[in-house]
């Protein structure tokens, strides 16, 4: 019977000890919030230099981005890519030359002379596993994961939902007609010879 | 076949059940409310580890090791990394260490967190839950913080980590520690003396320690048992020889010892610990460059190598296989959480259908790594 009512009174004490700490919690309701209303409220991100020269970007990993006018079609990101949603191809062309009619530029902003035009660089960010893998072999730094508009040169949006999949897949090359294309192949040639 | 008992009846519980922790279906066989014999099927999060590591280089694995075990993906790279290093036989820079040890930490308090919250949860308390996963939000923020993923890092690299710890890092870690060690007492005013709380889960699903030895558990379950065996303090790995902390093991504090509360109250003590060798880190963290000691061609000679490390859910193992390519020959993961789940079925026999789902909530299964 003892027993019987021990155990009633402890039921009652610990159920009004956890009462206490939840009425506390509600009473502190406007200092200790920590529901944000989404849309309208966002957490702030942490903002920090990742240790590139890009200042501007974030530590975040929410979509790759690629400056291809610095891209020298290494192909290095796409090797270390663990997933390969990484799809590069290239025409070989004068080295460190301009092609205007394809708005090619032949040095990097890092002055150093590209060899090729990389006629298609997508990314598939449905594939992507967000590793961060293929942004450290790459030695013009010009592919690199953004977090949001924290860059006049890159305005893009933290969130990067669509509607359709394919829309995920980011075409990062400057799109070339096939004529184009087929304008390019005799440097190719010339190179060769 | 062929005999029908007309008593005994079988129910599936899951896939998609919100107490299995994954995708697990367990087929329960029972007569009225009691569990006769209890089957784990598994394989519903299969995703091929150990087969797609063979074709992919030794820095490529450690995504997918994220993957194993999702909630403490920095102790699977970190045994991963280990695992490495000592087969490629490379010394690695003091503050690295540091860094490891204070990310593996963090992420152990992280992870066991949300296994006492939906512990709670499972039981059927709520509060704690929330205020278990608020807590964890601002550690995964700090996750964040230093390298911008906040489930799936891939951090920790063969020979170093991916980003060096932000300047503040120390002063934000140590405010949240002032902050998170008070808490610790209100989870325990909340729901671990919580007298319904208690009444469930003590004497509830006793694991003898000569079962659990026999089964393979490690890790908090089997010191909840009362056997004192941590990795981190029996086979010390990185630097855990320095620092000073105990291992807490269960001691039958409300029932019997082995039962679900001393799994839970062990897991408990352990986030104190925790936070201690968190501390001590913090403390004498030294100044360096974290891609020092990083081998620029990772091509370990040919070899094998086996280390265990102490994951939130026990000896997490990696066999790695080498042939002098730089792609592994064989990788093998020896998942706690996997033996943890086979001793389910002689533990949780002769209880209710109630009790089985609190026994299966005690030993914090992660489904990514039974799975692999």
């Amino acid at each position: 019977m003892s027993r019987y009512l021990t155990n009633i009174y402890d039921t009652v004490n610990t159920l009004w000890t956890g009462m206490q700490i939840t009425f506390r919690h509600m009473m502190n309701i406007r200092r200790d919030n920590v529901t944000l209303q989404y849309p309208e409220e966002r957490w702030p991100r942490p903002e920090r230099n990742i240790g590139f020269n890009h200042e501007d970007y974030n530590v975040i990993r929410s979509r790759l981005h690629v400056d291809i006018d610095d891209c020298i079609g290494c192909y290095r990101c796409e090797r270390a890519c663990p997933v390969d949603c990484i799809k590069i191809d290239t025409i070989k062309s004068e080295r460190g030359e301009d092609i205007p009619k394809v708005n090619h530029t032949g040095v990097t902003s890092n002055g150093t002379k590209k060899g090729f035009v990389v006629s298609r660089f997508t990314i598939d960010m449905s594939e992507c596993c967000f590793c961060n893998l293929c942004t450290y072999p790459c030695p013009e730094e010009c592919i690199f994961m953004v977090g949001g508009p924290n860059s006049s040169k890159h305005p893009i949006d933290y969130e990067f939902s669509e509607v359709d999949r394919k829309d995920l897949i980011y075409q990062f090359a400057k799109k070339l007609t096939p004529k184009q294309k087929s304008g390019l192949s005799p440097i190719e040639k010339k190179a060769e010879a | 076949m062929g005999v029908v008992q007309g008593d005994q009846m079988v129910l599936n519980i899951g896939p998609q059940h919100p107490s299995t922790h994954g995708v697990l279906r367990l087929e329960v066989t029972t007569d009225g409310e009691i569990v006769s014999k209890i089957t784990p099927h598994l394989g519903y999060l299969h995703r091929c580890f150990e087969k797609h590591a063979e074709n992919v280089t030794y820095e490529q694995v450690i995504p997918f090791t994220d993957r194993c075990d999702y909630l403490a993906s920095m102790n699977s790279n970190f045994g991963y990394v280990v695992a490495m290093e000592e087969l490629m036989d490379i010394e690695i820079s003091e503050r690295v260490q540091y860094i490891r040890v204070i990310m593996a930490e963090l992420n152990r308090v992280a992870s066991h967190l949300l296994a006492l919250g939906v512990y709670g949860l499972d039981i059927g308390a709520f509060t704690p839950f929330l205020y278990m996963l608020r807590d964890r939000e601002r550690i995964l923020d700090m996750f964040e913080y230093t390298c911008g993923a906040r489930l799936l890092y891939n951090y920790m690299w063969i020979g170093g980590v991916s980003h060096d710890l932000p300047k503040d890092f120390v002063k934000i870690c140590v405010n949240f520690l002032d902050y998170f060690e008070p808490q610790i007492e209100e989870y325990n005013n909340l729901l671990t003396f919580n007298k319904i709380f208690i009444e469930r889960t003590a004497d509830v699903g006793v694991i003898p320690a000569e079962v659990a030895i026999s089964y393979g558990v490690s890790g908090p379950n089997l010191r909840g048992s009362g056997v004192k065996w941590d990795v981190r303090k029996d086979e010390p790995y990185s630097i855990y020889d320095r620092f000073d902390f105990d291992i807490p093991t269960g001691t039958g504090e409300f029932g019997t010892l082995g039962d679900c509360f001393d799994r839970y109250w062990v897991r408990m003590l352990e986030v104190t610990q925790s936070v201690r060798i968190i501390r001590q880190a913090l403390k004498d963290l030294p100044e360096g460059d974290v891609f020092e000691t990083m081998p620029k061609k990772i091509r370990p000679p040919a070899g094998s190598v086996y280390r265990r490390t102490e994951s939130p859910r026990g000896d997490l193992g990696y066999y790695i296989v080498s042939d002098g390519t730089p792609s592994p020959t064989r990788v093998k993961m020896r998942s706690p959480a996997f033996t943890a789940l086979s001793c389910l079925d002689e533990v949780s026999s002769g209880w209710m259908i109630s009790d089985v789902l609190a026994i299966l909530g005690s030993l914090d299964i992660v489904l990514g790594e039974i799975d692999r």
